[in-house]
Formats: structure tokens, C-alpha cells, sequence
């Protein structure tokens, strides 16, 4: 076992890809007929962590909330991370909560792996939720440095302490990568065009091991996962599911129907003659930048 | 009335000495709820921008002149950079801080604790400090908000009001656009009543899309105080360092193209054949390439090369993406769901191409051609070959 410990948050959602993803004749999603996967956010954030297993032979466990059937996102996050620890926190009482009920039982799941963590990850956000709280919140429960917008980083094991580059995109301002050295621990939310690199041959070399290795273990993914109840977690019961959670969805609703901003001319699209219409009127709305 | 909780705080962005204008959106609405508020309630609550960083204390005059009441600026070199932690706390602190309170109106300055509502934008930084400052405040936050209302809310709720018929007055209805584009969400943040764990949750937090809402125009005549806060820093957190920032070009530029095509879930039938096609198209036409939110989260296996270029959050088009005014917005296979249109309806001239004419993408163009883009893309690249040639900016 390396000195470092890696815990990564992960979270089963609905599978968008064709095939798998239906949706109800008024466009909103049928979640009875969509298939659920690992997130994709999730997934990115445990290839960070799979880096962290072959640069520093880091230790990876994977948390996740949900109901039972999570456990298929557990098993694929292992694939991709080789985990060694897998764990599921389920219960009825945690369903319904917003993000501080949940963060709740996340911390409380973290702080009961054996080993203390040295760097958490998150994914960017739910691709259902979309909130995005989630990871910093349970950091900020943890009291770890949170990072966020992460798309690389490194571990100086001997000072312990890492340092990550963030993206950082602001309305009207041009993208920023700031580069930040932190103390360990850190919670890590990965951005979405995170990518690992392994440069040299020893560590294409461990790759390919801990891969190979990786899916050995989510063969058999139930020897590793530990599934935990309410009481087996020891959660105070006031800050989870709905009484830990401040906010509600009062109302879902289908967006009103904006009155048209625009009159359309419709036109027949294998007419060439109108074809050549429209775009004599795209050229004339590009005036200013074209020339005959 | 005395109450424990009054205000409104806005916690403000700027980057190099400017206000972002997200920064201002968020005043200006705060502006408008609150007046709406102080003549309904016959009260006389306050917007408070909150602000932190190094030499601020100039462009803390501006937030007054776009509609605050009153700013509370914490100026000190360690808050030149932002750090989670750092900001958290700070913004913490200022949220609990009585004296400042009392400053803001000493009428209540015995019983008020906190802010009512706190406001938040949401974008790479809002988002997270929102997350990390909502719990340090052990209260809710709702995200990417689109739309506002205060009203009382009568409800009977089986955790929060323990079943029984209850008031919560003054309650902020925070509207969220939902993933599909399709719902509209409701999110409340209500104190727990149910005797069994009371709890209050105050503020009453969200985080605000930049761009949805106009800010106030500048009166250089408006008056507010301005409150210097001096911020309690932890040495421990001084052990995190910002070592470099860089500028860099986004691979993806939805600000200077003058056209953009975007494609959505039209592309189905054959997705790595029609987004080579919306490639040609846009090549054609000089334009940036948009997708829709649904195409960023990879619904089709396509080419390892088109599939990272193209199916990424960067480049959506959107509520959850980038808001345009192209002058030419060419919709391809895009059914127009609300969160879309909201990044795109200033655009110039809107062409769609859509074989199906009851896509809501109809009522936010102004010509629709009916028909598969298969058919109609290869048309319009060889009609726009012979009549347009773009130079080159």
C-alpha cells in the first residue's frame, strides 16, 4: 500500500446515451425507462484517482449514496480505478435530501474508512442534479481544502503537499489556469476536461498492471463493498435525508411556452430554389462581413 | 417588527478592478425584489453588496450607484487572490457580523443575527464558495437560478411542519431550470417546524445564471454606506498558495465569430456522418461551433477525435453554457428547449433546420427549413459556396 489515500465521491445517474435514455413525449426525461449508469462526471473524477493509484501507488476507495442498485456504479468506478474499497451508503431515511443532507452522510462515510484520506475527488457536477454543491460541501464538512475546476495535478509526498491546476471561466473575461499548492488534504472537484497523462515507461507500465488489475477486481467487485445503514454509519439521523435538508422542490413544472420571439418562414429543405432564398438572406445578415 | 433576520446580501465578483457584470445583474434584481418587498411588507430592508479583496475600496462606490444600499468590503492582500477557504470564512464572518448589521440599520441591531437572503453568481467561483458558505452557515442554497419571487407560502409539509398547516412569510421562490430544459423547478429553503428537529435555516441562498437578468442603469446621485470589514485570516490557511495565473485561448470562442452553428440530438440517425457535416457547414460560414446541453453529456458514440472536440460542456449553447448574439445562429437538429433559447435568442438572423415543425425551435427563428439536416446541410453548403465568401477577420 502506497502513503497515499484516495477517496472519490461518485454518484449513479441516468444513462443519457441513445439507447438507454427515453424520453416522455413532452421532452422531459422518463426515468422509469432510462437505463442508470456511473455519472460521467463521476467517472472522470475516478480516472483522477486511478492516477493517483499508478504516479504515487495511491490506496482508492469509492463512496457513493444512493439505493441498492448504486452498487453498478460502484462496480464501474472500480473498473476504472482499481479501487480496493467500496462503499455504499443506503437507507431509506437518507432519501429526499438536498445537497447539505447528503454531504452530511458522504463526511460521515469518509471519516469511517480506516485510513485517514489525503485527497477526496468529485466529479464536476450530476448530470440529473446539476447543482454541482455536492462535493464542496462535503468538503467544507470535512474541513479539507477544496479545489475546484481541477485539470491536472501532482503529489509531493515527502512535503506532502500537492499542487493542481484549476480552469477558471468568468462571464465576460477570458479563461484563467491558475496553478495552487495546498497542504494535504484536499477535496478535489475534477473538471470536465481533465485528462491523465503517463509519460514515461515505467508508469505506462503501471497502467497497464493496475488496469489489468482494476478489472480483475470489478469481477468480483461484491468482495470489496461494504454496504452501511443508517445506525452502522452512526449519522445523527436530525442531518440527513429530508430533516437535514433546508431546502425543497416545491413545485416542478413545465416551462411556459414563450410567445414566439420570432415569425418563422418555413421552408421545404430539398428545394434548392428556396435553399438558394435562405441563404441570399444569410448572406445579407452577414453584410458586414462579406464581399461578392 | 423585529425579526432575526433582515436583508439582502450579494456577494460580488470582479476581476482586475471590474466589477463582473454578473455582479451588477444581481444587484439590479436584488434592487427590484426588494422594493417590491419593503412596499408590500411596509418594511424597509436592505441590498447589502458584500465584496473581498486588495484595493477595492473604489469600485465599492460603483455597487451603490447600481442599486445597493449599502456594501461591506473587506480589503486586505491575502484576499487578492481567491481562496475557498479564505473567502468562505471571511464571508462567513461578515454574514454574522451584528456591528456591521447595526451600521447597515441600527434600528434592529439587537435582534438581527443574519441575512435574510444571500445571493451568489453561479459560475466558477459563486458556485463553490455558494456550496462551502451555505455550510458554514448550515442553511440552502438552490443553483443556477433563473427567476425570483418573494411571496408568503402556506403548506402543510410532512417533515418541515410536522403535517400541520403553517405560514413561512417572506419566502424566496427560487426557479431553476431543470437538465432537459423542459421543467421549470421551484426550490424553497424553509425552517424546520416539525417540533421533532427544529432547525432555522437562514439565509435563504441561491446562485444566479450571469446574464438573466438586466442590471440597474448607474444614478451617481444614489446614496448608501459604505462598511469596512476587517477579516479574522487563519495562518493555517495561508499554507495555500496561488503560484501562477495564465490567460488562455479557449479553444472554443462563442465572442468573436459572427456566425455559430449548433447541432442537438438531430444528429441521431447517424452522428459522426452529420457532425462531420455541421463541421463543413460551419467551415463554410467561418462559425464557432454550439451544441445543445443534452449533446455535452455524450449521448453517441462517435469518433474519439469529434467526440472531444465536440460533445464537451465548453461548447454548449445555453442557460448551462455560453450565451451568444451572433449575428447568424444556424440551429441544426436543436428542438429548442427553453435553457437552449435563452443562449441564443439575441442572435441576429436564426436559421433552423429541423424536419419536425412542431419543435419550439420554430417560434425562435425566422426562417425554418422543415426537413432532415442530412438532406438540407449538403444543399446549403453548395449554395453558400456559390454566394457568399467570408474574409477572413
Amino acid at each position: 500500500m502506497g502513503d497515499l489515500n484516495i477517496a472519490v465521491i461518485i454518484k449513479l445517474e441516468p444513462d443519457f446515451s441513445e439507447g438507454n435514455v427515453s424520453y416522455n413525449p413532452d421532452g422531459t426525461l422518463n426515468r422509469a425507462e432510462t437505463k442508470n449508469t456511473l455519472g460521467p462526471h463521476s467517472g472522470i473524477a475516478a480516472h483522477a484517482a486511478f492516477f493517483g493509484k499508478v504516479m504515487y501507488d495511491a490506496k482508492v476507495s469509492i463512496v457513493t449514496m444512493g439505493p441498492p442498485i448504486a452498487d453498478l456504479a460502484l462496480k464501474q468506478a472500480q473498473q476504472i480505478s482499481d479501487a480496493e474499497e467500496l462503499h455504499l451508503y443506503s437507507d431509506r431515511l437518507f432519501a429526499g435530501a438536498d445537497t447539505l443532507g447528503t454531504a452530511e452522510v458522504l463526511r460521515v462515510g469518509i471519516e469511517k474508512i480506516q485510513q485517514k484520506m489525503d485527497i477526496v475527488f468529485s466529479g464536476h457536477r450530476a448530470s440529473d442534479g446539476e447543482t454541482g454543491q455536492t462535493g464542496p460541501q462535503t468538503a467544507w464538512k470535512l474541513g479539507f481544502t477544496f479545489l475546484g475546476n481541477v485539470i491536472s495535478y501532482s503529489v509531493d509526498l515527502e512535503t506532502r503537499t500537492i499542487r493542481a491546476k484549476r480552469l477558471i471561466s468568468l462571464q465576460g473575461s477570458p479563461n484563467v489556469i491558475e496553478e495552487v499548492e495546498a497542504p494535504l488534504p484536499v477535496f478535489i472537484s475534477i473538471d470536465p476536461t481533465y485528462k491523465s497523462s503517463y509519460n514515461t515507461i515505467s508508469q505506462r507500465l503501471a497502467f497497464q498492471k493496475y488496469k489489468k488489475e482494476a478489472i480483475q477486481r470489478a469481477n468480483t467487485f461484491k468482495d470489496y463493498l461494504k454496504v452501511f445503514n443508517a445506525k452502522e454509519l452512526g449519522v445523527d439521523e436530525t442531518l440527513v435525508g429530508l430533516p437535514g435538508s433546508p431546502t425543497i422542490v416545491y413545485k416542478v413544472e413545465r416551462v411556459p411556452k414563450s410567445t414566439a420571439t420570432r415569425r418563422a418562414e418555413v421552408i421545404d429543405g430539398t428545394d434548392p430554389e428556396q435553399i438558394r432564398k435562405v441563404v441570399a438572406k444569410m448572406k445579407e445578415a452577414l453584410e458586414a462581413m462579406v464581399i461578392k | 417588527m423585529a425579526e432575526k433576520y433582515r436583508h439582502l446580501y450579494v456577494i460580488i465578483e470582479h476581476e482586475d478592478g471590474e466589477l463582473l457584470p454578473v455582479s451588477l445583474e444581481m444587484i439590479g434584481e436584488a434592487r427590484r425584489l426588494l422594493d417590491g418587498f419593503n412596499s408590500k411588507y411596509s418594511s424597509n430592508e436592505k441590498v447589502v453588496a458584500v465584496i473581498l479583496g486588495h484595493n477595492i475600496k473604489d469600485i465599492s462606490k460603483q455597487l451603490i450607484e447600481y442599486g445597493a444600499d449599502a456594501v461591506i468590503y473587506a480589503d486586505d492582500p491575502e484576499l487578492k487572490d481567491i481562496r475557498n477557504t479564505i473567502y468562505t470564512k471571511v464571508i462567513g464572518q461578515i454574514a454574522q457580523d451584528t456591528k456591521s448589521l447595526g451600521e447597515i440599520e441600527s434600528e434592529y441591531a439587537s435582534e438581527i443575527k443574519r441575512p435574510r437572503y444571500m445571493f451568489f453568481a453561479a459560475d466558477s467561483v459563486g458556485r463553490h464558495l455558494s456550496s462551502t458558505v451555505l455550510v458554514e452557515l448550515e442553511s440552502g442554497l438552490a443553483s443556477d437560478i433563473n427567476q425570483l419571487v418573494i411571496e408568503d407560502i402556506e403548506m402543510s409539509h410532512q417533515q418541515k411542519t410536522g403535517g400541520k398547516k403553517e405560514t413561512y412569510e417572506k419566502t424566496l421562490k427560487m426557479y431553476r431550470p431543470d437538465f432537459s430544459g423542459f421543467l421549470w423547478t421551484t426550490i424553497l429553503c424553509l425552517d424546520n417546524r416539525n417540533p421533532a428537529f427544529k432547525r432555522d435555516y437562514h439565509p435563504q441562498s441561491c446562485s444566479i445564471i450571469p446574464g438573466v437578468f438586466e442590471p440597474l442603469k448607474p444614478d451617481s446621485l444614489r446614496e448608501g454606506k459604505i462598511i469596512e470589514f476587517t477579516p479574522t485570516i487563519d495562518e493555517q490557511d495561508l499554507k495555500v498558495k496561488v503560484l501562477s495565473r495564465q490567460i488562455i485561448k479557449s479553444v472554443v470562442d462563442f465572442d468573436t465569430p459572427r456566425t455559430i452553428v449548433s447541432f442537438g440530438r438531430g444528429i441521431k440517425d447517424d452522428p459522426e456522418q452529420n457532425i462531420k457535416l455541421v463541421e463543413n457547414l460551419a467551415k463554410e460560414l467561418n462559425a464557432e461551433i454550439g451544441v445543445t446541453l443534452p449533446i455535452s453529456k455524450k449521448p453517441y458514440t462517435v469518433s474519439q477525435a469529434l467526440d472531444s472536440k465536440y460533445m464537451i460542456p465548453d461548447r454548449v449553447i445555453g442557460t448551462s453554457g455560453h450565451k451568444t448574439s451572433a449575428m447568424l445562429y444556424v440551429a441544426a437538429g436543436v428542438s429548442g428547449a427553453m435553457q437552449h433559447v435563452w443562449g441564443m435568442k439575441d442572435s441576429g438572423f436564426v436559421v433552423a433546420i429541423n424536419p419536425d415543425e412542431d419543435a419550439p425551435i420554430k417560434n425562435e427563428c425566422d426562417v425554418f427549413i422543415k426537413g432532415r439536416m442530412e438532406d438540407v446541410i449538403p444543399l446549403l453548403i453548395e449554395e453558400i459556396k456559390k454566394q457568399i465568401q467570408i474574409v477572413e477577420a
